[in-house]
């Protein structure tokens, strides 16, 4: 224990001077702004022509009713996109920061063992992006109070923000094969490419209805309403995603422990 | 058994690339066993072999007697390293790099920090981030980083890399000092071999990833070719004189006249008397013995020349 201990903590010291940190808690404070902001256009039809593009925009997407309930469920969809991507990030940085700045062979004839360093980064990353999810929801709901949307209960603030708590958090489990990507591939250019192809991959089999089979677009189905043709979740939608993080796990420790370190 | 350092027919192939091949060597303790080579030659796989970073296509490494293998964590307690251009968290100063190496080394006595920063002389750069230090001080950092827990046994990757002749001078006093006063066995690799042999006791010669001689420091004076040059005001007329005495003459670029035999090295006295005597004096006799870097280069030729 005193070893994982030791191994949290160095991880938490490479962080804690970098501004990476910042950066990402910024980026998911600005997604609910711009969120609020389409749906305050939502509310005053007559901005819309003034905002040009975001107008536009707004006046595109239907964002159903400007009420609490249309628009929790609007930023849990948008969380699972921009959980893939963040949280994606997020690991592609703790993971691959090691190689490209390569300070990788510093760590590795240490007496702690390698997979202790691996199982602290991923507790980093799970803290990390746990963070990212509080700060999104919580910028959420104060940019909904200062454009005042309607139809407030704790009923809907409760139902809403445990499915926002379960996508989040599905989205985090599919942080591991992210991981094991950094890892091979050496760096971040490699597991953003794959973020940004899961990205793709989840829109397009959410098209034509294989979304509850694709791991990357199950979290982002969990929000889609009852009885909606096609992107159901089904008992074998967990197991595919349980599947996907365990082994994403398991190769990034093996990958750790085995491969060459050249 | 005094071996600290013991590899037997250790191998590395990368498909058809032979990096390592059969390397046997072995490092006593108190040893500075240099470990020389040109870029390429197969230093560094070694070196991460032996760190259990690479593993070996076959053969075995054993440090301590143990054999080595990726999470043998007792086995790391005692041995420092750096490999190839040190590297730390560029954003994290020097005091804070060193302040994660100690925790994950289990130090529990954080003086550590600031005994290795004096040692290596740190002490101004304490507070500047790892980005920002020189190529010579992020050497120094690489090197507190592999000494701040006192190891046993050090292997080091071109340590004197980016440091100024003064830090060079430095860091050979302290690697001499921890070999001779604490009985640290020492691993260190470079491709200047003037430089290794001012204090490695031993000396391993790697090419194309084969060890190709293992040399005792004191003996590399034995083993340097000598060569005497002579210079006449007639060199046509000494070249036939010589000649018919039964001597190998050669002439060089520089238009002096070259005997390689034995005799005339060790005794060039008789060489200028039989010139004086056949009314042909010499103007200049000197025995010239090839410096380290020449004999480095032949041997490597020897096995199959420089690539």
């Amino acid at each position: 224990m005193r070893r994982l201990q030791a191994t949290i903590l160095a991880e938490c010291m490479k962080l804690h001077r970098s501004k990476i940190l910042w950066i990402t808690i910024l980026f998911f404070a600005f997604i609910p702004f711009m969120m609020s902001l389409m749906f305050f256009i939502q509310k005053h039809p007559e901005l819309a022509a003034k905002l040009g593009m975001i107008g536009t925009k707004a006046t595109i997407i239907r964002l159903g009713k400007a009420d609490w309930s249309s628009y929790l469920g609007f930023l849990t969809q948008v969380m699972a996109a921009v959980g893939l991507i963040g949280f994606g990030f997020v690991t592609s940085w703790v993971f691959g920061r090691e190689f490209a700045d390569h300070t990788l062979k510093d760590i590795l004839a240490l007496p702690v063992k390698r997979s202790f360093i691996v199982i602290s980064k991923f507790i980093l990353v799970t803290f990390w992006c746990v963070l990212l999810i509080l700060v999104f929801w919580l910028f959420g709901f104060i940019f909904g109070k200062i454009i005042d949307i309607s139809g407030w209960t704790n009923d809907i603030i409760i139902e809403y923000s445990i499915t926002y708590a379960q996508t989040s958090l599905l989205t985090i489990l599919l942080c591991t094969p992210i991981a094991f990507l950094a890892s091979y591939g050496r760096g971040y250019l490699l597991p953003m490419g794959f973020v940004i192809l899961t990205l793709l991959m989840a829109n397009f089999t959410g098209l034509v209805g294989l979304g509850p089979y694709f791991p990357w677009a199950i979290p982002g189905l969990l929000s889609v309403p009852d009885g909606t043709e096609g992107l159901q979740l089904v008992f074998v939608s967990y197991l595919i995603l349980a599947f996907t993080s365990i082994s994403g796990y398991a190769a990034t420790v093996v990958w750790w422990r085995f491969a060459d370190q050249k | 058994m005094n071996d600290i350092i013991r590899t037997e027919n250790l191998t590395k192939h990368y498909g058809d690339v032979h990096a390592v091949s059969d390397l046997s060597i072995n490092v006593r303790k108190g040893e500075i066993y240099g470990f020389l080579g040109l870029n390429g030659a197969g230093k560094t796989t070694t070196i991460r072999m032996l760190l259990g970073m690479i593993r070996p296509t076959s053969g075995t490494a054993f440090i301590k007697g143990i054999k080595v293998y990726a999470d043998n964590t007792e086995l790391w307690k005692s041995i420092g390293s750096l490999v190839e251009i040190p590297y730390s968290y560029p954003e994290l100063t020097v005091r804070e790099n060193l302040e994660i190496i100690r925790r994950l080394r289990f130090l529990p006595d954080k003086s550590s920090i600031d005994q290795i920063i004096d040692q290596l002389q740190l002490g101004p750069y304490t507070n500047r981030k790892a980005k920002n230090l020189s190529l010579g001080n992020a050497q120094r950092l690489g090197l507190a980083k592999a000494l701040i827990h006192h190891p046993e046994i050090l292997v080091l990757d071109e340590p004197t890399n980016g440091l100024d002749p003064a830090g060079i001078f430095e860091i050979r006093e302290m690697l001499s000092d921890l070999a001779i006063n604490h009985g640290v066995s020492i691993f260190i690799s470079s491709h200047i071999l003037g430089e290794i042999s001012r204090f490695a006791t031993r000396i391993g010669i790697i090419h194309q990833g084969k060890l190709i001689q293992e040399v005792n420091t004191n003996d590399l004076d034995k083993l340097s070719r000598k060569r005497l040059l002579i210079n006449s005001n007639n060199i046509n007329a000494a070249s036939l004189i010589l000649s018919q005495k039964g001597f190998t003459v050669n002439e060089t670029n520089d238009g002096f006249l070259e005997i390689k035999d034995e005799e005339a090295i060790t005794r060039p006295d008789r060489i200028a008397t039989l010139l004086v005597n056949a009314s042909c004096p010499p103007t200049l006799l000197q025995v010239e013995e090839e410096d380290l870097e020449t004999y480095f280069l032949r041997t490597i030729e020897m096995s199959g020349g420089v690539k």
